[in-house]
């Protein structure tokens, strides 16, 4: 690990790293929406536009998922859903690290889910009413279907944590490696020995790398920045809609599914 | 088929007997270090042809769907996407775990 190990370049001694970059980005987020809100004007322009294109698409999710029930919980999805995405494109930075790479952040917005889906459920259908769902559809089955229901409730948080760790830290790791096989102490830094079987394979091999890197590993990076954002909100969504709908009965829930087709 | 096996043998059994009498005087209590890497590499291989396997027939049924019904098509579209990343994070787990064992190394 000490030959691909690079840190970021922007460091504070006393502030751990991934709690620095959190900070950067809030401040992108907040300067964004900062430049988003002054001058609101009822035609759209600029910053308020991409803005706006940004919370329309994240309503129209919620409406596709949840339902118009869902519109109250906005805030919370759609700051985690900026947070991650935000976060995740930071690592793509030389130079800049993603908070989203390290465990401490993933788990920390993991566990805001987990609470808020309970206290969603908990609120809506009371204490009592929300635990009877946890005893399966017969309540004969109850001493089988709490365990498993209990287990997978607590592996939801750490799914979340885990998916996006790996893929933010595998990739980071991914572009290590590549970058150590084409560097100055691999594939170029054999052609610039000057031997000939150097410029030649060497030469050749780190362009050919360069290549891949530039045209594939970093569009490769960008697609898994913005699909585990979207991953992670639609799965909070998935799971906010599940702790809302035992309020409705089947019938209810078969009538609005057929409202909204 | 046979030759097949008895070379994995021939190959495999003097790099294991190598790899256990280099890992005897090196570790004290126990020989799992070369192992692990070993492990780790076998294990994520296996984990992402059996992801990639599933992903195709995901991906196979949904491509038959949004053919048989054009006008579903961005509805299909994202639960394929969903079905993606949820099978793709159980070869994510086993990544962790191999960074566990190659950088974390809790068994020396």
């Amino acid at each position: 690990m000490g030959a691909i190990d690079h840190p970021p370049i922007l460091r504070i001694p006393g502030i751990q790293d991934h709690v620095l970059y959190t900070f950067v980005v809030m401040l992108i987020l907040v300067g964004v929406s900062f430049a988003a809100s002054r001058r609101v004007a009822l035609v759209p322009r600029g910053a308020q536009n991409f803005m706006e294109v940004v919370l329309e698409y994240i309503i129209g999710m919620i409406d596709d998922v949840i339902g118009p029930a869902g519109r109250p919980y906005l805030p919370l999805i759609g700051t985690l859903g900026l947070f991650i995405l935000v976060s995740n494109l930071l690592g793509l930075v030389p130079g800049l690290m993603a908070p989203t790479g390290n465990l401490m952040t993933n788990a920390a917005c993991a566990l805001v889910v987990f609470f808020a889906y309970h206290y969603i459920g908990i609120k809506k259908q009371g204490f009592g009413h929300y635990l009877k769902h946890f005893m399966g559809p017969v309540p004969a089955l109850a001493p089988l279907m709490i365990p498993i229901e209990v287990i997978s409730h607590l592996a939801r948080p750490l799914s979340l944590t885990l998916r996006l760790f790996g893929n933010m830290t595998g990739g980071h790791i991914l572009l290590a490696i590549i970058f150590f096989l084409m560097g100055l102490d691999g594939l170029i830094g054999w052609a610039l020995t000057g031997s000939v079987g150097g410029i030649v394979l060497g030469g050749i091999g780190g362009l050919f790398t360069m290549a891949f890197t530039v045209g594939f590993l970093y569009p490769l990076k960008i697609l898994v920045a913005f699909l585990q954002a979207f991953i992670f909100v639609m799965l909070t969504m998935l799971y906010i809609a599940g702790a809302l709908e035992g309020a409705e009965h089947d019938e209810h829930h078969a009538e609005s599914h057929a409202a909204h087709h | 088929m046979r030759s097949l096996i008895l070379t994995a043998v021939a190959v495999l059994v003097p790099g294991v007997a190598l790899a256990q009498t280099a890992a005897a005087p090196a570790a004290g209590g126990s020989m799992v270090g070369p192992y692990a890497v070993l492990v780790a590499g076998f294990a994520m291989a296996f984990a992402a042809g059996l992801c990639a396997l599933g992903q195709g027939k995901a991906i196979a049924s949904a491509v038959d769907a949004m053919a048989r019904q054009p006008g579903a098509a961005a509805r299909i579209q994202t639960a394929m996407i969903i079905g993606l990343a949820l099978i793709e994070s159980l070869a994510i787990y086993v990544l962790v775990v191999a960074m566990i064992l190659l950088f974390v190394q809790p068994i020396k």
